[in-house]
């Protein structure tokens, strides 16, 4: 009782764990109606997976016969709670195309996937907060015209042009430095292949460097042409210390923000360029489950995701709470 | 007609071809037929189906002097595939598969290059006086992968599998009037097959890429030990496979490569640039506009006129098309020369609304069907159908199935008939309403005539989309059936074309035979075109080599 009323008043206290358990709450329920609205799409969806798996060779006996052995004779609704109870006791279930667990499925994938964005999130953040800092603090220069225009330029452009135009210019037409495709082979993982990771992750730098970049301009413009900032030049502190230590930080909210909000494209969006570069992440899986009618597949792989974007967002609030000091303090 | 392999232990199907590739880029066999045979063609340019001029048949060769080398690993591209990825040879929907069993499994009797069935793993295929009971004996010294020879046993036993009335599998059709049951086994390499009915066709249906061999009782879907070039090494649905060399393949000599490597490819252009940058050695099931990317990229292209077709289906049961003159019009609203433009970029051959061109009874003296809007306009008033409207279905299928449908449109535009097109997705076209469709769209591989008429046309067919049921075309296929004699046959058979021609028994519009576009190295030779229309010399890498 004491203990039970201590964490009471703790959590009001404390707007840091409020935030935590409200959050991981609403993602609970995000989830639930992301795993029914599935099921339901994958149901509307024309055909299933007996027709895509047997294809148009196959005669309307055979058909039937593969349906009764996939359970897809069944009702939606006692597929769906039978693959919640899977979920709830730790098993994804079995894939229907290709009779595999789809955790082994998975696994591979979600590994390239992830280390994919990882790299491409990692340097395509570093460059772009760098280059932000730069830019900012020669505001209007011709560095600054430069990037700047051209970050404007790339945020116009889809994701397969810009795949397209590195696959031009550096593997098939122009030049031939880096593999035009990166199929990893089944069991090999993209360390055992740097180089087939280099295109795919210059094309994701290219389309998530100019968001951060024009984010991480404008505030540390904004965060420079503060009072506190101006006081601080006229007190002759140093140039590269008024940036990194005055302005940077107080430039950070929006910046872990809009990185954020990277991961999170980074997550769904890399579907095109892995499809661009044949590389077997799970964007790629998504699609093949979905034009195999493969539902347990979807259902993972969505579920995965939904849980990421979750997670994520948490983590940004949290970053966000801790390097903003009047929000951590109780309202 | 006896089927037999003159000389014992040699092989029937066509050895090791040598064709090592010089400096030109792209040809085919029929471009060099063209010019020779074809001259007198209707159509400048456009490649007129003609009488086969078997002489002029060889590979073609692009020859220096080179000898076929052993070794090396062959890296082979395809589309198609995906997480239903399949190995099993007995049901496999996609080229993807299609070229993985290829390289495990062999049947019976095969097509060759020019897609006429010959002996495989038998060397006897003989009939009765009526075609009623066939007597068919293995070829000596055949080995499983595994080491296990192969016998009668082995064909009984996936024969069984593919006619179990409780899990038919692709190739119960073909095997229906064959009394499974009661095959008898003579000894250990030699079966007598009875007939429900007379099926002199029976040979020719054991080429139709649905009669691979397995092991006896083992499971199809999980076995991957065949008799085939290549050894089963790995397969990942959806991502590769790789196979090892079969050193002790019946085809002595055969394969030449060490090991085959397959990887699935989402799209052509990611395959192209897979060729381009070097990650890949052939490629295949492309489309016309791929080539001018492969040729600037400094590798080479073949294009292969294969017998593979896209049907317009009209249900000859449903108005309009019930109506013979409607279903004739529609056929004469077709340019088909310059639907064959635009669809395959003039690649290709062009169809006069029969199937099997390559059937030794094809009826070649039925006059090429042109367009003519006058004729379509006349029929249409005729059957009081002067401004008809209908629905097309149509879906990515494969080979410019939508451009064609797109053209379709237009050129019917001209004889005031409006075709209003319904994109459907794949799966909705093959789903519940496949067969069911008024006006659709289907793709078919290359079969021999009589096979093919008794999967579309024949009483009780199972594929038959355009619900043609004329008694008299089945009669004249039951008789072809029972007849031994080719040239009595081939009259038969004429006859059904010839009602298929005047659409008494046919709801089909074929305007074309589809190409197949293969890309590769300079590096890989030995790649000849085959007319079966499967890609890829017909998934023939056993005969493919790389210096």
């Amino acid at each position: 009782m004491g203990l039970f009323r201590s964490m009471r008043t703790w959590r009001k206290r404390s707007p840091l764990v409020q935030l935590l358990v409200s959050r991981v709450w609403q993602g609970i329920v995000t989830l639930v109606i992301v795993s029914i609205l599935i099921f339901w799409a994958t149901e509307v969806l024309p055909g299933n997976a007996a027709y895509a798996v047997l294809g148009h060779n196959a005669s309307p006996a055979e058909v039937h016969s593969l349906e009764i052995q996939l359970h897809l004779n069944r009702g939606l609704f006692a597929q769906y709670v039978s693959w919640v109870a899977g979920v709830l006791s730790g098993h994804l279930g079995t894939s229907i195309a290709s009779g595999v667990p789809v955790w082994t499925l998975l696994k591979p994938r979600l590994v390239n996937s992830a280390v994919l964005a990882v790299a491409a999130g990692v340097v395509g953040a570093t460059v772009a907060v760098l280059l932000g800092v730069l830019a900012a603090a020669r505001k209007d220069s011709k560095l600054d015209d430069a990037v700047s225009g051209f970050a404007l330029a790339t945020i116009a452009l889809p994701e397969f042009v810009v795949a397209i135009t590195l696959v031009i210019l550096l593997s098939t037409v122009v030049w031939h430095f880096f593999p035009g495709v990166s199929v990893l082979a089944p069991g090999t993982y993209p360390w055992n292949a740097p180089k087939l990771m280099i295109l795919p992750v210059a094309a994701l730098v290219i389309i998530v460097v100019p968001y951060i970049f024009r984010m991480t301009r404008a505030a540390m413009i904004e965060a420079l042409e503060s009072d506190f900032c101006e006081m601080a030049r006229l007190k002759g502190v140093p140039r590269g210390r008024m940036l990194l230590v005055h302005a940077l930080p107080n430039a950070l909210p929006p910046i872990v923000q809009v990185t954020a909000l990277t991961f999170l494209y980074l997550a769904g969006g890399i579907v095109i360029v892995e499809e661009a570069f044949a590389y077997p992440g799970i964007g790629q899986g998504l699609v093949n489950a979905v034009s195999a009618r493969d539902i347990p597949v979807i259902q993972a792989i969505v579920l995965l995701l939904a849980a990421f974007y979750v997670v994520v967002n948490i983590v940004a609030d949290v970053v966000v709470l801790l390097l903003t000091p009047r929000r951590r303090e109780a309202r | 007609m006896n089927y037999k392999d003159q000389e014992a232990g040699t092989s029937a199907l066509p050895q090791a071809d040598v064709s090592p590739s010089s400096g030109k880029s792209i040809y085919t066999r029929r471009d060099v037929l063209k010019g020779a045979a074809m001259g007198a063609g209707l159509f400048a340019g456009a490649k007129v189906l003609g009488p086969r001029n078997r002489a002029a048949a060889g590979p073609s060769s692009r020859s220096t002097s080179a000898t076929p080398k052993r070794g090396g690993v062959l890296r082979v591209g395809m589309t198609s595939g995906g997480a239903d990825d399949t190995i099993d040879p007995l049901v496999w929907p996609t080229n993807m598969d299609g070229l993985r069993v290829f390289q495990l499994y062999d049947s019976l009797t095969a097509l060759d290059k020019q897609a006429q069935p010959q002996l495989a793993l038998a060397e006897e295929f003989t009939p009765n006086a009526n075609a009623t009971e066939w007597t068919v004996r293995l070829r000596e010294g055949v080995t499983f992968h595994d080491g296990k020879p192969l016998t009668i046993d082995d064909v009984i036993y996936t024969y069984k599998l593919v006619a179990n009335p409780k899990n038919p599998l692709t190739g119960f059709v073909l095997l229906g009037p064959v009394d499974v049951a009661n095959i008898k086994k003579l000894d250990s390499r030699t079966m007598r097959v009875p007939c429900h009915s007379p099926y002199e066709s029976f040979f020719a249906s054991q080429a139709c890429y649905q009669f691979f061999i397995i092991p006896e009782g083992s499971n199809p879907e999980t076995v991957r030990v065949g008799t085939g070039p290549f050894k089963f090494e790995s397969f990942t649905p959806g991502e590769q496979s790789t196979f090892t060399r079969n050193d002790n393949y019946w085809q002595t000599g055969l394969p030449y490569v060490d090991k085959v490597v397959i990887s699935d490819y989402a799209d052509d252009t990611s395959q192209v640039n897979g060729l381009i940058s070097g990650q890949l050695d052939l490629i295949g099931a492309l489309l016309g506009d791929d080539i001018p990317a492969i040729k600037t990229g400094g590798c080479d292209v073949l294009v292969e006129n294969g017998g593979a077709y896209g049907p317009f289906t009209m249900r000859v049961d449903q108005p309009p098309f019930d109506d013979i003159r409607v279903r004739q019009a529609m056929r004469l609203v077709v340019d088909r020369p310059e639907m064959l433009d635009l669809v395959f970029g003039g690649y290709g051959l062009i169809g006069n609304d029969l199937f099997a061109p390559f059937d030794p009874s094809y009826d070649h003296a039925l006059p090429q069907r042109h367009a003519d809007i006058e004729q379509a306009k006349f029929l249409l008033k005729q059957a009081g159908h002067e401004h008809l409207t209908v629905t097309l279905v149509t879906s990515d299928i494969g080979a410019g199935s939508i451009k064609a449908a797109q053209v379709f449109a237009e050129q019917a535009s001209a004889a005031g008939v409006t075709v209003n097109l319904q994109q459907v997705p794949v799966s909705t076209l093959y789903g519940p309403n496949y067969l069911k469709w008024t006006f659709a769209q289907d793709v078919w591989t290359y079969y021999p005539y009589l096979p093919n008429a008794q999967e579309t046309f024949i009483k009780g067919a199972v594929f038959n989309e355009c619900h043609v049921n004329n008694a008299k075309y089945t009669r004249l296929f039951n008789e072809a059936n029972a007849t031994v004699n080719d040239g009595l046959r081939t009259e038969l058979i004429h006859e059904m074309q010839t009602l298929e021609y005047n659409g008494e028994a046919s709801g089909y519009i074929v305007p074309y035979f589809i190409p197949s576009i293969d890309g590769f190295t300079k590096h890989v030779h030995g790649l000849t075109p085959s007319d079966t229309s499967n890609p890829l010399g017909g998934f023939d890498l056993s005969n493919v080599w790389m210096d």
